[in-house]
């Protein structure tokens, strides 16, 4: 199931390291980290690395602990344009000072949304004037809208869509709503943070189309969390044409914990800075968040080098969204059938995750049970895969209550799918239900 | 400082500083000989004359494979990690910092990325007092005139912006003694508050960066009460490591310092430390997440996905210092007594002075440059340092003094201005040979009749 379409030819003409493809024994080879026990089906959550960009990683390390001032003075700055630059091409972006490249996306997330805590202060927004984000918007986000939003005067409205849900037009329509929702009473909606890929369930949204609603509504400040992108889906930033978008390197692009990039459509909006405050404040967002004190900025320093990873795969980063959806898509076809359930979404609002429905009988009654059977299958059957718990509507009869987020990336085996099949197989067999957690 | 056990121990059994101890662990049977350390450090570049550990500290090679260890436990299993080994490290690394710096309560003591870090929730939290009405526009946060820039440009960002007021207070250098800081302090603050604004909080260094001197906290906190100053901020970046710490004697609301610079934490790694009040139930991490209310220490052990190992290591850090003679308080000593030895050593050969009296530096001092060398300017301080690096491999950083008048001043043995200073650093890699590699630049530029001028005039 790894990339058994790698490119002989290349070999065998002796091409240099760089531009030979991936066999399975390279990918293998570049993945030997992982735990082999487990059945890694969360790429989602934390990502991957492989093991030559850790490499890289660890000679930029290796250099700050050689000489930290030569490093600081000589070489760090042109490292981070390097990488900077790279994700500009990388996301179609008009010029490099609109891309910043911060831990991850919830750092991202905080210097937004500080900004739009002093448009409050300086009374550009009015007190009660709305933020709209989704329901689903992820956790920490939520809360990051109520340290820096609410708590300045702002009124949020989160937007509902049904889950499952059947198509884009659902999440469409509710979203106008919620703007409705916002203008009434003579306030101004000023913020929206729109997911690209939601995180739990895990749904790709119609980003563009809600910038689009946004802008012809004059909303202030249009930010995309699009934590899961790049690496995913195709990002063209200035396409979506929201004013920010966030998206982590570390998730889908092959970087090591941690590395995002904020977009920024126009960086020199004011009030617009990095939270850690240091030497270069008010040099630009960019320059900011490229010193923000002394750490370990290796991990922004090797984009070039997940880039080079990248190309060795047939087809590049397209090549590899293209065959992680193909293959999370059979996956999931493979357990909906097994379990006679469903899938969350329709295929084209699948990325390289999926919601794949979990067998009714397992009773997963609340997002504790979920949390609990995910801590089950890992201990008891080192099955790493997160469940969300979805509340059913009135009346629904044996509904559908739990959905795992399976997710497939590069080192990803089908063997990995057929051990989760066979653990909850052996769940309902035993006739087991979370009410056992209870006790 | 408070006292630091192997993480190992059994408190019961009695510990003598100098006792050799039976090894619990096979390979620990004696302190570390010099060829063990000199392979403990052996990343570092070579024939580099290494005298700048203040800047950006330095970490021994056992610490950083322990560190590597960590990052492949998350690489391995994250999800593993995050759920069932990450909080439980971050929460022993907390409480030996606890003991460390003497805390009351390891509620009290969070760890963040570095004191910049650190000073932006500070002053996040006062930003938040003004925009919110309990500070009034006016109210007023005093800061020293040699506050790090950082920290210089986080009180731009949150309290002059907010509508808050600065007050700065100058403090003297070169410096002969506590007494003359502690004079200038009252006087400043005093003057401060003539116009009858209220201070609600004051940020003092414990060790100045540049130039670098030991401040008498304590005293400085204790006139800050006298002076109705709503709260005080330590900022002791470089203090960990080098000087004592007892945060309940210091008596501070807030105190932070790097574990990287004189800690041998790989880079980065700071501990805030927030007196338990009311008040201080408010401070947040910038960086929301999901433990957002659930205190400081809490919102500060998650703040997304990131790499957090060099958080975890101040176990193995404790082990490493007691493979030293003493211990902490001994490398902290032997430092301090070969920093001053070296200082004289090269004031001696340039006909100069020390910057402060010895018992006011800590691993650090202040060293005068012959005036010739021309230090007139920042700019032509950045200058020297980068030429030192770039012509005689030593790695130093200059400071330009400004005389405070100009007829009076401290003189070199020409009877020259001395206004540049080199801050030298001595941790447990140095040895003689990299200040004598300084002393012999310096000696250099003088017989070549170098002046600061001759670069300045280059990159034009």
């Amino acid at each position: 199931m790894s990339s058994d379409n790698h490119d002989r030819d290349d070999e065998s003409n002796g091409a240099t390291a760089t531009t030979d493809k991936l066999s399975p024994m390279d990918l293998r080879s570049e993945f030997s980290h992982h735990d082999p026990t487990v059945a890694r089906i969360n790429n989602g959550s934390f990502g991957s690395c492989p093991s030559s960009v850790i490499e890289a990683q660890q000679r930029y390390q290796l250099r700050f602990l050689q000489q930290p001032d030569d490093f600081y003075y000589n070489h760090l700055k042109p490292s981070i344009l390097r990488s900077r630059q790279a994700i500009k091409t990388l996301i179609n972006a008009g010029h490099v000072d609109e891309i910043s490249i911060v831990d991850n996306a919830t750092t991202g997330a905080a210097i937004v949304l500080q900004h739009v805590k002093w448009c409050f202060f300086q009374s550009k927004f009015n007190p009660g004037d709305t933020a709209v984000m989704l329901h689903y918007a992820y956790g920490a986000v939520k809360k990051s809208v109520e340290a820096y939003v609410t708590r300045a005067g702002g009124h949020v409205i989160e937007v509902n869509m049904p889950f499952p849900i059947a198509s884009d037009d659902d999440i469409i329509t509710a979203f106008k709503n919620a703007l409705e929702l916002g203008k009434s009473d003579n306030r101004k909606v000023r913020l929206a943070v729109i997911d690209h890929i939601t995180s739990m369930p895990s749904v790709v949204i119609p980003v563009k189309e809600l910038v689009k609603m946004c802008r012809d509504e004059g909303v202030d400040c249009i930010f995309v969390d699009a934590a899961h992108a790049i690496g995913s889906i195709e990002v063209d930033v200035q396409e979506i044409g929201a004013d920010f978008y966030t998206s982590n390197l570390h998730k889908w692009l092959f970087c090591p914990p941690s590395i995002a990039f904020l977009h920024c459509r126009n960086p020199e909006v004011p009030n617009l800075h990095h939270p850690v405050v240091s030497h270069e404040y008010g040099n630009g967002i960019a320059i900011e968040s490229s010193w923000i004190g002394t750490r370990d900025y290796s991990a922004q320093l090797v984009v070039p080098e997940a880039l080079e990873f990248i190309n060795r795969f047939e087809g590049g980063l397209d090549g590899i969204r293209k065959w992680n959806h193909q293959k999370v898509i059979e996956m999931a076809e493979m357990l909906v059938k097994i379990w006679c359930t469903n899938l969350g979404t329709p295929l084209d609002m699948c990325s390289s995750m999926a919601m794949v429905g979990l067998p009714a009988c397992l009773g997963i009654m609340s997002d504790s049970d979920a949390l609990t059977l995910r801590s089950h299958l890992r201990d008891c059957y080192k099955v790493e895969v997160p469940i969300y718990y979805r509340q059913p509507k009135d009346g629904e009869v044996d509904p559908v209550t739990g959905y795992a987020r399976i997710s497939h990336q590069i080192y990803n085996t089908i063997n990995d799918y057929y051990r989760l099949r066979d653990a909850i197989c052996n769940l309902v067999s035993s006739g087991f239900t979370c009410k056992v957690f209870q006790d | 400082m408070g006292e630091i056990r192997n993480h190992g121990d059994h408190p019961e059994e009695e510990e003598d500083d100098h006792h050799i101890n039976l090894p619990k662990k096979p390979k620990l049977s004696s302190f570390l000989t010099q060829s063990q350390i000199h392979h403990e450090f052996a990343h570092h570049q070579l024939g580099v004359a290494r005298i700048n550990n203040g800047s950006f500290g330095s970490c021994p090679a056992s610490i950083i494979a322990a560190q590597k260890r960590w990052q492949l436990k998350f690489l391995q299993q994250p999800d593993d990690f995050f759920f069932n080994q990450l909080p439980a490290q971050i929460l022993r690394s907390r409480t030996l910092i606890k003991d460390l710096i003497n805390a009351d309560d390891v509620s009290e003591v969070s760890i963040v990325d570095n004191a910049t870090t650190a000073a932006a929730i500070v002053l996040q939290h006062v930003g938040w007092a003004f925009a919110e009405g309990r500070f009034n526009k006016g109210d007023a946060v005093v800061m020293l005139h040699c506050a790090f820039q950082a920290v210089k440009k986080s009180i731009e960002a949150y309290v002059t912006r907010a509508g808050g007021s600065v007050i700065v207070v100058h403090l003297p250098f070169p410096v002969n003694s506590n007494e003359e800081i502690i004079s200038e302090f009252k006087l400043g603050l005093a003057k401060g508050k003539l116009n009858g604004r209220k201070v609600r909080l004051a940020i003092i260094d414990h060790i100045t960066s540049m130039p670098s001197v030991i401040i008498p906290v304590r005293e400085l906190v204790q006139i800050c009460r006298e002076e109705g100053v709503n709260q005080v901020f330590v900022d002791a970046a470089h203090s960990v490591g080098s000087i004592p710490v007892d945060v309940k004697n210091i008596g501070a609301d807030f105190y932070v310092s790097n574990l990287h610079k004189w800690f041998f934490c790989p880079p980065s790694v700071a501990l805030l430390y927030c007196r338990k009040s009311s008040l201080s139930s408010d401070l947040h991490h910038p960086v929301v997440s999901h433990e957002y209310g659930n205190g400081l220490a809490i919102e500060s052990a998650w703040i997304g996905t990131r790499d957090y190992s060099s958080q975890l290591l101040v176990p193995e850090v404790i082990d490493f210092v007691n493979r030293f003679e003493g211990g902490i308080h001994g490398i902290m000593s032997k430092n301090h007594e070969a920093v001053i030895e070296m200082a004289k050593m090269l004031a001696k050969s340039w006909g100069t002075n020390l910057g402060s009296p010895p018992e006011m530096c800590p691993s650090m001092a202040m060293v005068g440059l012959p005036s010739s060398l021309g230090v007139l300017s920042d700019n032509d301080a950045l200058n020297l340092r980068n030429h030192l690096r770039e012509k005689f491999s030593v790695e130093v950083p200059i400071h330009y003094q400004p005389l405070k008048d100009a007829e009076v001043g401290p003189r070199d043995e020409r009877c020259g201005f001395i206004t540049g200073y080199a801050r030298i650093s001595h941790q447990v890699y140095n040895t003689i040979d990299d200040y004598l590699k300084f002393r012999d630049a310096v000696s250099k530029l003088l017989q070549d009749g170098f002046s600061c001028r001759m670069l300045a005039s280059r990159e034009q």
